[in-house]
């Protein structure tokens, strides 16, 4: 049987996927690398191991699952996490780690550069929020912190960039990564001379611009030889994997939305035209030209459940955090919807979307003498998810939205599930397959003509709404997300007061 | 429990325990000046608190010490009170000869052991990476001194073997609770990540599963399906996807020789990382750099 790989080189972890030319999962694998915070703004991971590691996931899928099965691969399609920089030098050997899109390091340029006049230009023209976690910040860091390397580097590069330039031999990124990039103009789909200022580079130091579905060339022979593939396989450079998880959800029409949340977590629509907000508080990514995904990050999604289990679940084995998710879950059911006026503002890690806080912090408020341990479990899920609905009710001042398509380890719990149709008052679907991996074999099956463009590709994955919103759950959750809502704003001094005295302690 | 007070070469009682330098038990009433000097001995030293409080410094740090802690003195360590004398209270201690105990961990405790070669490697390992470190709360401990003085003096049937036995569980309670108390038991992530840092300093040593396992504070079985689980590769492969990611970045580097760099990085040798590169990526070590080189001059 023919077959596509996917290779998704994300966060935490690699995972290639096996599909059908019809779309089916066939076989999966993944390998995970770490990430290391040498200071605390500091989010960096090693480029020579995320290589190895994807090189020696993908050999493992194709001697265990593919070749005994006798699959033939067709082509391979890559996706990657939004916003990595990787500095390399004129032999294109790597200057130190790759700087993931977590990394904090340039808080200081960010807020000169929003302060500046020119933020609104470079953000309608870029459609990446100016952040830290934009790479034209981290480079415009690199050339005011480390100038030896700033001066040293003949490139800046992707992550995805580096693997495939490994594998192929050049440097390629697509339009639909680079429009994460802060430093691609959108409309025109070229590098924007105003970001490349700002980051003090041209042109020359990024890699070259090609569509989603743009082969960088053949595998080289090596690698042939070592994966013992033949040279005919089609390596597809693909996208980022917000764009892919949105496609890959089945979410390409007006009227529908897709919310992820792993660690993280994003409301995200699609459409033919940018979205425009004065505040500027949503992201606008490329797909392909004149696609655009649009919609609002946020930092704390999952992760805080995970911080929330580690602190006060229970362990009965060592490590053993499943277990105690299931029974934390287990407790919190058991509590009426609305936690009994207990609210928790999930800030841990400060906030990207919609309130842009980066010292904003974690708040439980409401407390009374009845409430309880259960309590507290329930109001630590619905206030992660009070903050995914925040963003969804910002978009929707833009656009309608009718259902919604949830996807992500933490969204698609079926209790966080109903949690979310009843906060929307939407119906919603949960994507049973990993939907970063199905998006980008979309990608290849166009490429392969099997589908004539996207729309007819994200049809194929619509799936019936299996949650129903409750209305009268959706009216209590209303009147407390008022207070949320009001809270996440309000408490902007004192977030800013007391992050200025945790920064000084540490 | 009575003082007492046991040391080799007085007490015959030690006589079949050539290894056993001192142990006792001491109540001490009143300070006396001069009674605890900063000393250091070559042979390895437990102290157990059973009463009071005691302010000792522990290689060059002071540290207070309360009912139930230990504190582990190794060979050539410096152990005594900052004041140069002994606190008001009540401690019990033993003295262990140990046959060998490099500072890379390599442990040789000595025949009277029962442990195994590769436990007593890890066990010295342990020892040698938390050596700044060594006081925790064991409760356990005063029992099995007070345990192994009643042996010593009883000579039941049986007691040599007892004894030796004894001291052996005592490295190995010392160990579990390091590697416990140095990890929350709860965020595999973090845990996982200081591992790797460990094997990342010290890449040119031959890892063994049991020593990985110990240095989490898990069996080795749950270990290696906990690493499977969240990695997706058994522990020794992700090892030698470390190995051979350092290996690329010298390879490129172009300071170092391909067999420096196999045995830098865990090789065995020139040939065995040659086999495992080209396995992975195609190319001999040497071709890889060539490669690399190519580019450079284009």
């Amino acid at each position: 049987m023919e077959c596509v790989i996917t290779i998704e080189l994300g966060t935490n972890a690699v995972r290639a996927f096996a599909f059908d030319l019809t779309g089916n999962p066939i076989a999966s694998m993944k390998g995970s690398y770490p990430t290391f915070h040498v200071e605390p703004d500091y989010s960096e991971q090693d480029p020579e191991q995320i290589f190895i590691t994807m090189l020696y996931v993908l050999k493992n899928l194709l001697n265990e699952k593919i070749r005994p099965q006798k699959h033939k691969v067709i082509s391979i399609c890559f996706s990657a996490s939004m916003h990595s920089v990787l500095a390399v030098d004129k032999n294109g050997v790597p200057m130190g780690n790759v700087i993931t899109w977590s990394d904090n390091r340039g808080k200081k340029e960010a807020a000169a550069l929003n302060a500046s006049s020119s933020a609104k230009k470079i953000y309608t023209a870029t459609g990446t929020p100016i952040h830290p976690m934009s790479p034209l910040i981290k480079i415009a860091w690199i050339k005011n912190n480390d100038k030896e390397k700033f001066k040293k580097a003949s490139k800046f590069l992707s992550l995805k960039t580096y693997i495939i330039q490994q594998l192929t031999g050049r440097y390629f990124i697509d339009y639909s990564l680079a429009s994460a990039t802060g430093l691609l103009n959108i409309k025109t789909v070229n590098w924007e001379p105003d970001a490349l200022d700002y980051a003090g580079i041209d042109a020359a130091k990024l890699p070259e611009l090609v569509p989603v579905f743009h082969s960088p060339g053949k595998l080289l022979k090596a690698y042939q030889t070592s994966l013992g593939l033949p040279a005919g396989v089609k390596i597809i450079i693909g996208s980022s994997d917000g764009c892919l998880a949105t496609l890959g959800a089945g979410v390409w029409e007006e009227g529908k939305a897709t919310i992820t949340i792993e660690d993280s977590g994003a409301v995200r629509i699609v459409g033919k035209k940018v979205l425009q907000d004065e505040k500027q508080r949503f992201f606008n990514y490329l797909l392909t030209k004149n696609c655009y995904i649009s919609g609002g990050p946020t930092n704390n999604g999952g992760v805080i459940f995970d911080w929330f289990a580690k602190q006060f679940g229970e362990f009965k084995n060592a490590f053993d955090i499943e277990h105690s998710m299931e029974l934390l879950i287990n407790e919190a059911c058991k509590v009426d919807v609305g936690s009994e006026g207990l609210l928790f503002l999930p800030y841990l890690l400060g906030e990207r979307a919609p309130i842009w806080n980066a010292n904003a912090r974690g708040c439980y408020f409401g407390l009374n003498i009845n409430h309880n341990r259960s309590h507290f479990i329930r109001a630590t899920i619905e206030g992660i998810l009070y903050e995914i609905y925040s963003i969804g009710k910002t978009l929707q001042e833009h656009r309608s939205i009718k259902s919604l398509s949830v996807n992500g380890s933490f969204a698609s719990i079926p209790f966080c599930a109903q949690i979310i149709a009843d906060m929307f008052n939407k119906p919603l679907y949960v994507s049973k397959s990993d939907s970063i991996g199905l998006g980008a074999f979309l990608l290849s099956a166009i490429e392969m003509g099997i589908y004539k463009d996207l729309d007819e590709a994200a049809q194929t994955v619509v799936l019936p709404d299996n949650y129903k919103p409750d209305r009268q759950n959706h009216s209590v959750y209303n009147n407390y997300f008022k207070i949320f809502e009001s809270l996440s704003v309000k408490l902007f001094d004192e977030f800013e007061n007391i992050s200025n005295l945790q920064h000084k302690k540490g | 429990m009575n003082q007492f007070f046991l040391q080799q070469g007085l007490s015959k009682e030690l006589e079949l325990f050539p290894h056993i330098v001192e142990i006792a038990l001491k109540k001490n009433n009143a300070i006396r000046l001069d009674s605890l000097h900063a000393t250091s001995t070559n042979s390895l030293r437990i102290y157990y608190v059973i009463d009071g409080k005691f302010e000792w410094i522990l290689h060059d740090q002071q540290y207070i010490l309360y009912p139930g802690d230990i504190a582990i003195i190794l060979p050539g360590q410096k152990f005594g009170s900052g004041k140069g004398f002994l606190d008001i209270g009540t401690v019990a201690w033993i003295n262990i000869k140990i046959e060998k105990l490099e500072s890379g961990g390599n442990m040789i405790p000595g025949k009277w052991s029962g442990l195994s070669k590769n436990e007593s490697q890890t066990i010295g390992k342990i020892l040698m990476m938390n050596c700044s470190m060594l006081h925790i709360k064991l409760k356990e401990a005063g029992a099995i001194i007070e345990t192994i003085k009643a042996e010593l003096l009883n000579q039941h049937i049986g007691f040599t073997a007892r004894v030796n036995q004894l001291i052996d569980e005592l490295f190995i309670l010392i160990t579990r609770r390091l590697t416990q108390q140095n990890n929350s038991r709860r965020d595999f992530p973090q845990t996982f990540l200081q591992l790797e840092q460990t094997l990342r300093q010290r890449l040119y040593y031959q890892w063994t599963v049991d020593e990985m396992a110990a240095l989490v504070g898990l069996g080795s079985t749950a270990f290696s399906e906990k690493v499977k689980n969240f990695t997706g590769f058994s522990p020794l492969n992700y090892l030698i996807n470390i190995r051979i990611s350092e290996a690329i970045k010298l390879l490129k580097r172009h300071e170092t020789s391909v067999t420096d760099i196999a045995l830098e990085t865990g090789f065995y040798s020139s040939q065995h990382f040659s086999t495992t590169f080209r396995k992975l990526t195609g190319f001999t070590p040497s071709e890889f750099r060539k490669n690399n080189l190519a580019k450079k001059e284009i």
